[in-house]
């Protein structure tokens, strides 16, 4: 029974239409891969959104700010107004004179970075509540800096921290410390304050803490400019990488706004979520582009790699809730998050958010970038097996090939040239990566123009040498293609797990790789150029920028400052995967034979 | 020939009766709370709300054993520091005043338990930690905790099985630790606890059965948790309104009539097999004879006139005994010459208890006699003179 099992498997191996199958399959998988992504918003693959941290308990609790806090918070309001346009450190000591007042210790903290030419510098200004019976092992981060993400000034945000800060110190049931912190912009502040707070800062550029408190187990930061009611609460959560905080956090602060304060909340921007389908998916996309491009959201973003679990809170809109409704979220927010025992770790870290109360956990999504991924593997394994038998077409050109036919048709592979290729063109890749992230802001726009040419213009030039020196055979063709999409295949299965967005966005976007190769006719090779042209980086970054209305030169020094301040690796996945499989994909169209 | 059989049931029965009914003169209480952690506030509650219950019925801290794996009262996020509260009025702190926690913290383990339980415990364990029961101690065991099909979580790091706590009981009855048990058992699924069960004189009951949840009653807004449990709850309501003191005559099976299905939310279970009778006897047996604390007391059996020869006899050899003590004393004072200038110490006399002696028995009698007839006349006079 096993031997003739054994002997049919082996004759299906040597069926000539076994090796037929690899391309549809890739198709397939790529196919499949797509469809299961945009199956995921309907009822049947999502899930509702549901608090899996007993410890939690949110809305449990009544609020009770508001009444007399409200003449506090006018107070402040006034005093805040004040430092309206004056600099970082006039600020400063006004927010550590006030703090200062009710019993709050006070430390400051400089800093300056250097991105893309420029230098982004300044001081924070952060407060430790201590917590009147607890150890002081444990805190929770309030984090409200001077700018909104817009770039307006965070005049609410500000006069409401300083309240609920002397409301909080009030109470006398926190079980860890409460931090306050005023970073005079959201990204550049918060990371160097999460790096010192860490001890991972870089003494340079960065000073020490001189206050502590004990490990942070969770932080809300508050976006608030506008001076008007406010209807509904947009809740931001994309960290640093694509990282994410625990679901657990968004769902607590989202009941807590929901159904004890009667605010709704909505994620990604979606303000008039239907709930529809197409609002679904559509949310999906957005956070999974957010996610892909692993930049920072808001203030709470640096708190993420740090396993800080972190949102930006933004009312939204024109309504009835007033800023003691806004108080009362956090104040509930803080209580729940008072209740925990140890980090949030019940619900998931890997997700994709439909609404603000749908989701997909990574068992269900991660197959999709899985398939995308797997279909350049198939690839490489069938052209490698391709690139081991003799071809049995009168199209062979090459003479050494035929010794090999006397007994199987196994041919030996000549290695070296695909090898060379593949690993130079990733070597290749390092020169952007470097580039892009020293060069000065303004000169970035001229640089990448430049650069895109010569993107354009390589493969064309390696191709050329390629012919005219090397003569390489079909095998050699084959073997280049396999050795790349093997690099790529295993790069974003390995990436999927990490920034799935990221993969999935570069696995389809290199899709063709798989499946364009050289061919006699040269219209159709041509045609094969163009196509991969427009899918090359550079003009995809071109498109991008011009989809989101953006100075391409923005695009890059967002990057840059990426890169160098809060340490996003999406450059390494574009120079150091994408764009060497792209020009190795280019010139194997162009520089080899037709099999 | 129907008549002899008639009469051997007679015989039987009342041969059988007195052992069946014989009392406890001593009754305990083992109270067990099983999670820590500030959001499982409610089941530290419920077990001081059944600690309360138990004192408040008699039972002396000597005879209670309670089991807190964690401390509500001073945990940090306690809005009300130092108190513990089993209803959102705040009416009765559970904590304030004399409370004594026989095991807390991370005492509070399975092994601790079982061997409270059997009383397996090393010389060094105080008596205050320890199940000092006998066969004729009436023991409530209540516990209360997160707990699955047929086990109960301790402490998040382990748990006793259904046969674990059956095998218990059984060492306790082969090593005559008790006279009958309560077990009463609030948590999820907690029927299955007491399944296992094997051993005779038990009633036990729990709050819900094989795959159901046991629910809170309701939180406290302030304190930000739940604070009681539906079971534990209801069986309070019927403790504290219908058991006032320790002459309810309310029965076991009158607190088991009173659970209400649409308001535990889950079927509570009760198993009355095991107890001798079944049913009709254990249902009988009143509350109080495991909530409250009945001192029935055992008739010795031996003769009277015997043990009055004993006392006797003791009180004769107390006699020497003073007799040949003061002999020594006077030995020794004239042996020994005190010089005059020496002040001397006053010779202490302490006054031991009066030796019985036989001599004035009988006007003792008389004397009491003389007094009661006085009684009488004294009541019949005054009858008299009423009417």
């Amino acid at each position: 029974m096993t031997i003739s099992l054994s002997a049919s498997a082996l004759s299906l191996r040597r069926d000539p239409r076994m090796l037929k199958a690899p391309p549809y399959l890739s198709f397939a998988c790529i196919l499949i891969g797509l469809i299961w992504l945009l199956v995921l918003p309907l009822d049947e693959y999502s899930r509702r959104t549901y608090i899996s941290e007993n410890a939690l308990l949110p809305g449990q609790v009544h609020t009770y700010f508001g009444g007399s806090e409200q003449h506090v918070f006018r107070a402040y309001k006034e005093e805040v107004a004040a430092l309206s346009g004056k600099d970082t450190h006039e600020i400063n000591n006004s927010i550590e004179e006030i703090l200062k007042g009710f019993g709050v210790k006070v430390g400051r903290q400089s800093y300056t970075y250097g991105a893309a030419g420029g230098a982004h510098s300044g001081e924070n200004v952060y407060g430790i509540l201590q917590a009147p019976r607890g150890d002081a092992t444990e805190a929770i981060v309030l984090v409200c800096p001077w700018k909104t993400i817009d770039g307006s000034e965070n005049r609410v945000g500000v006069a409401l921290s300083l309240t609920l800060a002397r409301y909080f110190k009030r109470w006398s049931l926190w079980s860890k410390d409460i931090i306050l912190l005023f970073p005079p912009e959201p990204k550049v502040g918060t990371q160097a304050w999460v790096d010192a707070y860490h001890d991972a800062h870089d003494p340079r550029h960065v000073s020490p803490l001189p206050l502590k408190s004990g490990a942070l187990q969770g932080a809300l930061a508050i976006d608030y400019p506008s001076d008007h009611h406010f209807s509904t609460l947009h809740i931001i959560y994309d960290g640093v990488n694509g990282q994410l905080p625990n679901l657990d956090l968004i769902n607590a602060v989202g009941w807590i706004a929901g159904n004890q304060m009667g605010i709704p909340s909505f994620i990604q921007g979606q303000y008039a979520h239907q709930n529809s389908y197409q609002d679904r998916l559509k949310t999906m996309f957005r956070g999974m582009l957010s996610q892909g491009l692993g930049n920072v959201a808001g203030a709470h973003s640096s708190f993420i790699p740090y396993h800080v679990d972190a949102v930006t809170l933004q009312p939204w809109g024109m309504g009835h809730q007033d800023e003691m409704a806004m108080g009362r979220v956090i104040e509930g927010s803080f209580r729940s998050l008072n209740n925990l025992l140890e980090h949030l770790h019940q619900s998931f870290f890997f997700y994709l958010l439909m609404s603000r109360d749908r989701f997909v956990s990574i068992g269900t999504y991660l197959p999709s970038a899985m398939l995308l991924a797997a279909n350049f593997t198939i690839m490489a394994i069938f052209l490698w097996v391709k690139s081991g038998q003799a071809p049995e077409s009168e199209g062979d050109k090459s003479k050494e090939k035929t010794t090999a036919l006397d007994t199987s048709n196994t041919v030996e592979r000549d290695m070296l040239l695909p090898a060379a290729i593949v690993a130079g063109s990733h070597a290749l890749g390092m020169i952007p990566l470097f580039i892009f992230n020293r060069l000065p802001g303004d000169v970035l726009p001229h640089a990448f123009a430049i650069f895109s040419g010569i993107s354009i213009v390589l493969p064309l030039i390696v191709s050329h040498l390629l012919t005219s020196f090397y003569k390489p055979t079909v095998q050699q063709s084959q073997l280049t293609k396999s050795f790349s999409l093997l690099v790529l295949g295993l790069s974003l299965s390995t990436l999927a797990t990490l920034n799935f967005s990221l993969s999935f966005i570069i696995g389809l976007l290199a899709t063709p790789l798989s499946f364009v190769q050289p061919t006699k006719s040269q219209p159709l090779r041509w045609g094969f150029a163009a196509l991969l042209s427009l899918i090359a980086p550079p003009t995809i970054a071109y498109t991008a920028a011009m989809a989101a209305g953006a100075d391409v030169g923005d695009l890059l020094r967002d990057a840059s400052f990426g890169w160098n301040v809060l340490g996003v690796y999406t450059p390494v996945a574009i120079w150091g995967v994408w764009w060497p499989a792209w020009t190795v994909g280019t010139v194997n169209v162009l520089g080899f034979a037709a099999a | 020939m129907l008549f002899p059989i008639r009469l051997l049931a007679v015989l039987a029965t009342s041969l059988f009766l007195p052992l069946a009914s014989a009392e406890h003169t001593n009754n305990w209480a083992v109270l067990v709370g099983t999670s820590r952690f500030w959001f499982n506030y409610r089941h530290l509650s419920n077990v001081l709300s059944m600690y309360r219950t138990v004192k408040r019925l008699g039972i002396p801290d000597s005879q209670i054993i309670l089991m807190l794996p964690d401390d509500m009262a001073c945990n940090p996020r306690n809005a009300f520091p130092g108190t513990v509260y089993s209803n959102s009025n705040r009416a009765m702190d559970l904590y304030g005043d004399n409370i004594e926690v026989d095991y807390r913290g991370y005492e509070v383990t399975v092994e601790n338990f079982i061997r409270l339980l059997t009383d397996r415990v090393g010389d060094e364990m105080p008596r205050s930690k320890r199940l000092l029961t006998d066969d004729k101690s009436n023991i409530l065991i209540y516990m209360t905790g997160h707990g699955g099909n047929e086990f109960l979580k301790f402490q998040d790091a382990e748990e006793i099985g259904a046969w674990d706590l059956a095998d218990a009981f059984q060492q306790m009855w082969e090593k005559k630790r008790y006279h009958e048990i309560l077990f009463m058992i609030d948590t999820c699924q907690a029927n299955t606890m007491f399944s296992r069960l094997y051993s005779p004189n038990i009633i036990a009951t729990g709050s819900s059965e094989l795959d159901q949840s046991s629910y809170s009653h309701h939180a406290d807004n302030d304190v930000g948790v739940a604070v009681i449990d539906r079971y534990t709850y209801y069986n309070l309501e019927f403790l504290e309104n219908q058991v006032k003191d320790l002459s309810s005559q309310k029965t076991v099976g009158d607190l088991f009539d009173s659970y209400d299905i649409s308001k535990i939310h889950s079927n509570p279970g009760m198993r009355y097999d095991l107890f001798p009778g079944g049913a009709d006897v254990a249902r009988s047996r009143l509350i109080t004879d495991f909530f409250g604390n009945i001192q029935n007391v055992e008739v010795d059996q031996k003769e009277n006139g015997a043990l009055e020869e004993e006392l006797l006899e003791l009180g004769r050899t107390i006699a020497m005994l003073r007799q040949k003590e003061a002999d020594e004393l006077n030995q020794y004072n004239n042996a020994t010459s005190v010089p005059a200038s020496q002040p001397t110490e006053p010779v202490k006399h302490i006054r031991g208890a009066t030796a019985l002696t036989e001599d004035n028995w009988w006007t003792k009698k008389v004397v009491g006699a003389t007094a009661l007839a006085g009684c009488v006349g004294l009541w019949a006079l005054g009858s008299f003179l009423e009417t």
